[in-house]
């Protein structure tokens, strides 16, 4: 999986504006007007799935009616990953979908019909842009010790991105 | 009603035309950002024209504003949240505030008389300041020399 920040809003823009009114700066202030974009990729849709529970957001998502699934492209499980019949098992799965998928474009069924028996383990790239207000509850949630292990290194990496781009607004994680 | 642009989304065409980019491609995003830097400003305009036409305003999301918006009662915000329920306003003096949107609210504004004023005030200052000048051609039908 891989995060990126793609733009952020001037924080000090917004400060002058404050400023100029006579209005303290807060972040509380101010948490509905700084916004991020975000390019994640190579994370499984069952994350994306996840992730798009967050309201306020806006999203544009790699379409698989258009795009060729690949073998190659899917997430392995840690929990996965370390047990052999567990992978076996997992493996075999993956082969007779993508087999199947590959027979049914060569017959000619659409992109987006063939789409019906990809996993949710397939690994998928979207933009995202939301407001901190929006991420600070995305992380506050998605961090928690009870979150699924994928959305919650996405949330860390965001988290990351979103305090060195605007450390300020990143002092605690308000909680709504 | 005063409208002054206090921020907005760097290189908002290229931005929108990113957005459009990532759901068709499956190539990383410095790949995208490259074929459109080469591409450049034309095809950026082939794209948001698409998304205009296809009336797919999803991808116009991703170009936000925020302003100051000045001489603007609190009854009348408070019409224009209600209605416009993705507006974000904070109340800065008694008619003052920093509103955010992105630009898919404001066609969305622009396209409902209870929002059209508003919309043509928020142009008109994009306008003078250069901001976006293919989208505000394509969107408003409006001709701005880019600064």
């Amino acid at each position: 999986m891989r995060a990126k920040l793609l733009y952020h809003t001037d924080l000090d823009a917004i400060k002058r504006v404050l400023s100029q009114k006579g209005v303290a700066f807060e972040p509380d202030v101010v948490m509905d007007h700084v916004v991020y974009m975000f390019e994640i990729e190579d994370c499984s849709r069952v994350t994306t799935h996840q992730l798009v529970r967050h309201r306020a957001v806006s999203y544009d998502q790699e379409s698989q009616r258009f795009s060729a699934a690949t073998r190659e492209g899917v997430v392995t499980p840690p929990s996965v990953q370390s047990n052999d019949a567990g992978y076996r098992a997992y493996d075999e799965a993956l082969k007779a979908v993508y087999g199947a998928y590959e027979k049914m474009v060569a017959a000619g069924i659409p992109k987006e019909d063939a789409r019906y028996i990809l996993p949710g383990a397939i690994k998928t790239k979207l933009v995202m842009t939301l407001n901190a207000r929006s991420l600070m509850h995305l992380v506050w949630q998605r961090t928690a010790l009870q979150a699924q292990w994928e959305i919650r290194e996405l949330a860390a990496t965001l988290h990351l991105l979103a305090q060195e781009a605007t450390p300020e607004l990143w002092t605690k994680i308000i909680e709504r | 009603m005063k409208v002054l642009l206090a921020w907005s989304s760097p290189h908002p065409e290229r931005t929108i035309a990113v957005a459009m980019r990532r759901c068709y491609s499956t190539k990383p995003i410095e790949d995208i950002e490259t074929e459109l830097e080469q591409k450049g400003p034309e095809y950026w305009k082939y794209l948001l024209g698409k998304a205009l036409q296809d009336k797919s305003l999803d991808v116009l999301e991703h170009f936000v504003l925020t302003l100051v918006v000045e001489e603007v009662a609190p009854a009348e915000m408070g019409r224009l949240t209600r209605n416009f329920p993705y507006l974000r306003a904070t109340q800065l003096g008694s008619n003052d505030w920093l509103l955010t949107l992105n630009a898919r609210t404001l066609v969305e504004l622009w396209k409902d008389p209870r929002g059209k004023s508003f919309a043509e005030t928020i142009v008109a200052e994009l306008s003078q300041k250069g901001v976006c000048p293919i989208f505000s051609e394509l969107a408003f039908g409006v001709k701005v020399n880019a600064s």
